[in-house]
């Protein structure tokens, strides 16, 4: 009864001219968006290779130098571009790809891709996350908006009763016939994706696990959607206004949802202005020790220290060259209040996540947007490891080029210079994004959020279809 | 086959059908006749369970329709006034997901032979429903209901649309499953084709029998007689 109702469905809808139209633009507009992610995602990569090895090639070739001047020269260091942001690009593009490291302050990354575009790009792109996220649950409620209603419009309800078919079976059937072509739809695209990124070079973080769960995450949302527009198919009297509401529902989760929620959170957990963040970062610096400034009452307390540890009566007698040192212990202060600064960012940043956890309820496409973005490895969190891993390697950097200083000149050296060698020996940035087991741990409450959408969606729809 | 007790249903004030008593055995022919209005729709949609009865009791092979809907679908058959199937799926989609549902799985050629002794021409076999007229899609559902081998059939005027040829001819396709052992109940106005095949005529006005004759004891004047005699009440 379930085969055969499944088959008659799926001639139904495959011999209907809005689904046959609009499944054609759906993988039409598929091929456009990954063409054009493909194309984006070749030119970063070779301008993330190019980029990495001539600004390598620049501090390694530096010459003779005093290495704290090296420190203010700096080095920039470059975020890889996530093999899936192929499929969702996530905040990728409102993130700067490179951080200017130096010393004595932390930087933001810079040159955002939504920099150099124009206005026009807020209004969204042609994407595949906006495909999956937004279209393809247009193409479930044209597919799925008159499942039950034609049967009651048509008269074939009748003849269904008179058969014997159990609500129960007619309603499996029909979703799974509603499914199945989205099931399809986005099995194609994802595993054309996987095809493309596994034979790519140089695709870095790409693997299949991770593919697979991000395809997992889009099959749940969409049988969340395909329960609620047959749910509302069942319930309501005739197509147009199985249709009307079943689009209200989408344009309400989907677009005021997200912004509601968005606006709560900022509401509630602003963040603080970019004026207002510097002022508190530069009153927390001054209160410390400041490498540059010897005579503070801070370096004087620390020289004190020192002398007394090292049993010595003047800072150049000890073993190693004070300057140096006051500019590494400056440095370590620095890089302290930089964290606790930024950890207050991250609180608030983790405060906004809560809340749009929080408002899940009322619509599946947060859980779904959140969970699609951390698995693609494209979310904030991701941006954040990927910054805060530059912060670990600038400290060690400077610590690199302060130890050289103290170990190597005196005391009141001036025009002390390090090997034209010395650079080559810093150590590369090395930067792994988190793995997936790490991802889908931080996401825990999004899957359950939209594993309880599944459940609830599915709740409703079989107690509704139970009388039909 | 079927049997209804004291059945009743009514709408508010008004009483659609009052204290019903119908005993049809197998290889029964049962014709209601009577205005629209009289009730016989309400009967049909009580036993088939699509409405629920005020009071009263209704059995189909001494299953009682409102306990166990579903059981008793797999005895019988409906053909309803105006049946309406898949615009878009053929003749033989239609029959075959028909069928399928209930549980019968037939080849093409067997499908083929229902929808021939169903009158349907052999070049619409194919065709997509939404170009049939009414009596083909009539003579589609005839198949149905002859795929599915029901112990017994409700009929709601299921001759309405067809030509006169065609209802004769579905006229000896009951009789021939009468022969068969098949309880039949037939709404119909067709005093004369009741006539004809029936073995049990009830006249009904105002959700009651009014009249209820074994159809070889009298004359078609004399049925006629009695019907517009009832209709002037």
């Amino acid at each position: 009864m379930i085969r055969k109702t499944i088959i008659k469905e799926l001639k139904e809808i495959f011999r209907d001219g809005r689904f046959q139209f609009s499944a054609l633009l759906v993988l039409l507009l598929i091929t456009v968006a990954v063409a054009i992610g493909i194309n984006q995602y070749k030119n970063t990569n070779e301008q993330y290779k190019a980029s990495q090895s001539t600004e390598r090639n620049i501090w390694d070739n530096q010459g003779e130098k005093n290495p704290h001047s090296a420190a203010h020269f700096g080095n920039y260091v470059f975020k890889p571009k996530n093999a899936l942001a192929l499929l969702d690009q996530g905040v990728d593009k409102y993130e700067g790809v490179s951080i200017f490291l130096e010393a004595h302050s932390r930087n933001e990354a810079q040159y955002s891709a939504a920099g150099d575009q124009t206005g026009l790009s807020r209004f969204g792109e042609l994407t595949p996350e906006f495909i999956l996220l937004f279209v393809m649950p247009l193409l479930i409620i044209i597919i799925g908006y008159n499942s039950f209603t034609k049967e009651k419009e048509g008269g074939t309800d009748v003849l269904l009763k008179s058969q014997g078919i159990s609500n129960l079976k007619l309603t499996i059937a029909k979703l799974i016939a509603v499914y199945i072509p989205v099931f399809i739809i986005c099995g194609i695209l994802f595993l054309v994706a996987g095809i493309i990124l596994s034979f790519l070079k140089d695709y870095g973080a790409f693997n299949w696990a991770r593919l697979f769960s991000l395809y997992v995450v889009y099959l749940l949302y969409y049988l969340v959607f395909t329960q609620i527009v047959l749910l509302i198919s069942a319930i309501t009297k005739r197509s147009g206004i199985s249709l009307v509401s079943a689009l209200s529902f989408w344009i309400i989760s989907c677009f005021i949802a997200p912004k509601t929620a968005s606006n709560i959170a900022e509401l509630n957990y602003p963040y603080p202005t970019k004026q207002t963040f510097l002022s508190q970062l530069n009153q927390a610096k001054k209160g410390g020790l400041n490498g540059h400034n010897p005579w503070s009452k801070e370096s004087k307390a620390l020289e004190a220290k020192l002398l007394k540890e090292h049993n010595v009566s003047h800072v150049s007698e000890l073993p190693f060259n004070f300057s140096g040192y006051i500019m590494q212990k400056g440095e370590e202060h620095e890089a302290e209040v930089y964290f606790k600064e930024y950890s207050k960012l991250k609180q608030q940043f983790s405060n906004q996540a809560n809340t749009y956890k929080a408002l899940a309820f009322i619509s599946p496409f947060l859980p779904a947007r959140f969970l699609s973005m951390g698995i693609a490895g494209t979310d904030y969190e991701s941006h954040m490891a990927f910054a805060e891993a530059a912060e670990a390697y600038r400290i060690k950097t400077q610590k690199f080029l302060n130890d050289n200083n103290m170990n190597n000149s005196k005391y009141g050296e001036r025009g002390y210079r390090a090997d034209a060698d010395f650079w080559k020996t810093l150590p590369n940035f090395t930067y792994t994004p988190v793995g997936l087991s790490t991802v889908i741990n931080h996401q825990k409450t999004n899957m359950f959020l939209l594993i309880f959408w599944v459940i609830l969606s599915a709740i409703l729809l079989f107690t509704s279809t139970k009388k039909i | 086959m079927i049997v209804t007790t004291d059945l009743t249903k009514k709408y508010g004030d008004f009483t659609a059908l009052n204290n019903l008593n119908l005993n049809i055995k197998q290889g029964e022919i049962y014709c209601l006749l009577g205005a629209n209005g009289a009730g016989k729709s309400t009967t049909i949609n009580l036993l088939l369970n699509f409405i629920q009865p005020s009071s009263g009791t209704a059995l189909i092979n001494n299953i009682d329709v409102t306990k166990q809907p579903l059981e008793t679908k797999k005895y019988l058959a409906y053909i309803p006034e105006n049946l309406m199937l898949y615009p878009t799926l053929s003749a033989l989609e239609n029959l075959d997901y028909f069928s399928g549902i209930a549980g019968k799985v037939l080849t093409k050629s067997e499908m083929e032979v229902f929808l021939q002794e169903a009158g349907l021409q052999q070049d619409a076999f194919n065709k997509k429903i939404k170009a049939f007229s009414k009596g083909m899609r009539q003579k589609v559902g005839i198949a149905i209901a002859l795929a599915k081998d029901a112990k017994l059939l409700l009929l709601d005027e299921p001759t309405s649309g067809l030509d006169p040829k065609a209802s004769n001819e579905f006229g000896m396709l009951l009789k021939k499953l009468k022969q068969k052992g098949v309880a039949i109940l037939m709404a119909t106005h067709d005093i004369f084709r009741a006539k004809e095949i029936a073995t049990h005529i009830g006249i009904m006005r105002h959700g009651v029998i009014q009249h209820q004759f074994v159809a070889d004891q009298l004359s078609l004047s004399e049925l006629e007689k009695h019907y517009l005699e009832t209709m002037n009440y």
